[in-house]
């Protein structure tokens, strides 16, 4: 008898287990910084996932079959837009056919939408290498989009479970003071930046840059997406040397011979950045990558080091 | 009536046919052409498809046993592709392609998903659901030419027209499962110099219609790896094999191709060097006719093995091996191994350098070098299925 109520216990526990799991809304989003804002924004009520996991380039993620099978299952599906994703998420979207979370379904949410893109191009050519149409994508990585990104996770889970408004608007609330007292740190770290100069590999820090006041020199791609020629990296290398360049940045999935040749043929220092959540240690929030951001620069770019 | 009425009732008889596709001028009792329905005028472009074409060209040096040896440059082929969805819940392709003169409608199709969940029908002329190569056009190939085994008991390219179902379903998080079922109306690929075509009637009962199947299941293995594993079949339950030259034939014949394919994938943690093994392992069996229209009963087997490595986003390396019994007297062996590097300049563009080796038990063994460029304007995409 003691066996059969310990069952039933059990298996009472085990169903409330899973009802309550059942009951969370099912999220996927496509890079880990989303992920970790919607985190912070749904609280216990969300159960995410992240598509990437940090370290790739997100121009060339492959789809993977648990990918499918998460966004067939979502409630709520987030990206970044402005094309980020265009490598992996139509196919994924398309076969997962899933219609809750279809563009124009309350499901879908675009953290870039109404975002002020850089870069967009007057004529969409491969001219201009591999640009995007609606502009530089790599948005998440503009210190001050945290709150952009988070208002829209906020909106698009109202939508979706409208009922749990108020959880979601308290937790955006601490979540935004939070980032005011990053965004206020940061602010004050790269007082000492504007004007300086760097070169980037591929135009992901065109934001972070900006809202530095940091000079692009050029970069290591001799378009984007395009690989470098022995000929743009001599003229870029002399580019550098005139203007006293002597810092390049880098993401993980970029920092190759090439970067450290160009960095060591002006006698300076490849500087490894995040380009999403996840691919570097320590960056597992997207206020803590910014806080790393803002680190090594402030290393890199110190008056001591920098030009 | 005042004037009001009278414009409601002109507005009412003639809808907004006069603006929309069809004629100029549209009465009642015309062909009427779904412009009532839309926006679309004869001058409009907004709905039109995504269109790309790609064109195939090779240059190569041929060292052939007994044939003719040398030089030769080609466009193989020049493609046409456009896309649209054509309603919420059906998009339509069609696939013009020219290896010379004429053009061949290779592909025509619409893919229905209003079903709901994960089923798709598509009905037209497409390219058959068999393993992984079968449904992609030669151009867009990791290799020059499709397996040896593939090419003998398929054919180069398969394309039939019918109808397909097909629905996928999650297995856990993270095994996805894909079957298909097609009934088409002939599989034989085009056999326009075979001393000997094999043909299906023109008009036949349900029963003799061909036939497609596929299951194949896809999981992800630890953080960096997929596999796939697929079984496919392709029945063809009734034919007639056909003399060209001197008129004879013989019918009631019958033949069946099963394979079992498995593919890895390996990517790194930047998804910059991937790798990629597979193969796929057929039975062909049914009847085989010879040059005599004699008829005879035979099984036969061959596989191909792959390998691929990226190192960059733009450049990769790998090797195919092909072999399997000839469907023929005596089922002498084929046997190919192709080694290639390919280099895209950008997703527009691609170069690659191909060494082919082809050994045939009592026939004539080649040796080919090739250089392959084949150029994409514009969309290029065949919503090829996995």
């Amino acid at each position: 008898m003691k066996t059969l109520v310990l069952s039933l216990l059990v298996g009472l526990f085990a169903f409330a287990t899973d009802a309550q799991a059942a009951d969370k809304l099912k999220v996927v989003a496509t890079i880990p910084d989303l992920a970790d804002i919607v985190r912070e924004v749904g609280g216990e009520r969300v159960d995410v996932t992240a598509l990437t996991k940090g370290r790739e380039n997100l121009h060339l993620v492959t789809a993977r079959p648990s990918h499918l099978v998460a966004l067939s299952k979502a409630d709520v599906f987030v990206q970044v837009g402005l094309s980020l994703e265009v490598a992996f998420v139509p196919g994924l979207m398309e076969t997962a056919r899933n219609p809750r979370i279809q563009p124009g379904a309350p499901g879908f949410v675009n953290v870039s939408e109404g975002w002020e893109a850089l870069d967009k191009p007057a004529n969409v050519s491969r001219q201009a290498g591999d640009v995007h149409p609606q502009g530089n994508p790599h948005m998440n990585l503009d210190p001050r989009a945290g709150r952009f990104m988070a208002e829209r996770v906020r909106d698009g889970l109202i939508r979706v479970d409208a009922g749990s408004k108020e959880l979601y608007a308290k937790r955006f609330a601490d979540y935004e003071k939070r980032l005011d007292e990053a965004e206020a740190r940061w602010s004050e770290q790269r007082k000492a930046w504007s004007g300086k100069k760097v070169v980037v590999y591929h135009q992901e820090y065109g934001y972070l840059c900006r809202a530095c006041g940091i000079d692009i020199v050029g970069s290591i791609e001799a378009k984007p997406g395009i690989p470098p020629t022995p000929n743009h990296l001599a003229e870029l290398i002399a580019k550098m040397k005139e203007t006293g360049c002597t810092t390049v940045l880098t993401a993980p999935w970029s920092n190759d011979d090439t970067v450290a040749r160009v960095a060591e043929a002006v006698g300076g220092k490849a500087v490894e950045l995040p380009n999403q959540c996840g691919g570097i240690a320590g960056t597992d929030t997207w206020i803590a990558m910014m806080d790393l951001v803002h680190r090594r620069l402030g290393e890199a770019l110190s008056p001591a080091k920098g030009p | 009536m005042n004037s009001l009425s009278f414009r409601a009732c002109v507005a009412l008889s003639f809808p907004s046919a006069v603006f929309a596709q069809g004629a100029a001028f549209q009465t009642p009792g015309m062909p009427t052409m779904g412009g009532n329905l839309g926006q679309a005028t004869r001058f409009s472009n907004e709905f039109n498809p995504a269109f790309g074409i790609a064109i195939d060209s090779i240059a190569d040096y041929l060292d052939e046993d007994g044939g003719v040896d040398g030089w030769n440059a080609t466009i193989r082929s020049g493609e046409l592709v456009a896309n649209a969805w054509v309603d919420p819940k059906a998009w339509a392709y069609i696939v013009l392609t020219s290896e010379g003169e004429a053009p061949d409608l290779e592909e025509a199709a619409v893919h229905y998903v209003g079903l709901g969940s994960n089923t798709t029908i598509r009905a037209g002329r497409f390219f058959v659901d068999f393993g992984k190569q079968m449904q992609a056009h030669i151009h867009d190939l990791r290799t020059l030419e499709r397996p040896a085994v593939l090419r003998t008991y398929l054919g180069e390219e398969v394309k039939g027209d019918g109808v397909e179902l097909d629905h996928w379903w999650a297995s856990g998080d993270e095994t996805a499962i894909r079957a298909s079922f097609g009934v088409f109306r002939s599989l034989f690929p085009e056999e326009e110099d075979a001393a000997v075509a094999r043909e299906v009637a023109e008009r036949t009962s349900l029963g003799d219609f061909n036939f497609t199947a596929r299951v194949t299941g896809f999981t992800d293995v630890g953080e960096s790896g997929v596999f796939q594993l697929g079984a496919s079949a392709r029945m063809i339950p009734d034919f007639e094999a056909v003399d060209t030259g001197g008129g004879g034939s013989v019918a009631g014949l019958d033949d069946t191709v099963l394979g079992l394919d498995a593919t890895y994938g390996w990517s790194d943690d930047t998804g910059t060097r991937k790798a990629t093994f597979g193969g796929e392992f057929l039975v062909a069996t049914g009847d085989r006719v010879d040059s005599t229209l004699a008829a005879f009963d035979e099984t036969t087997s061959g596989f191909y093995v792959f390998g691929d490595y990226a190192w960059t986003k733009n450049d990769s390396a790998g090797v195919q091996f092909s072999t399997c019994e000839l469907p023929e007297a005596g089922t002498p062996d084929l046997a190919e191994v192709e080694l290639y590097y390919t280099h895209w300049f950008s997703e527009y563009h691609r170069l690659r350098f191909a060494a082919t080796q082809t050994d045939v038990d009592a026939g004539s063994d080649a040796t080919r070098f090739a250089v392959q460029y084949t150029v994409f304007l514009g969309s290029h995409q065949h919503g090829l299925n996995w």
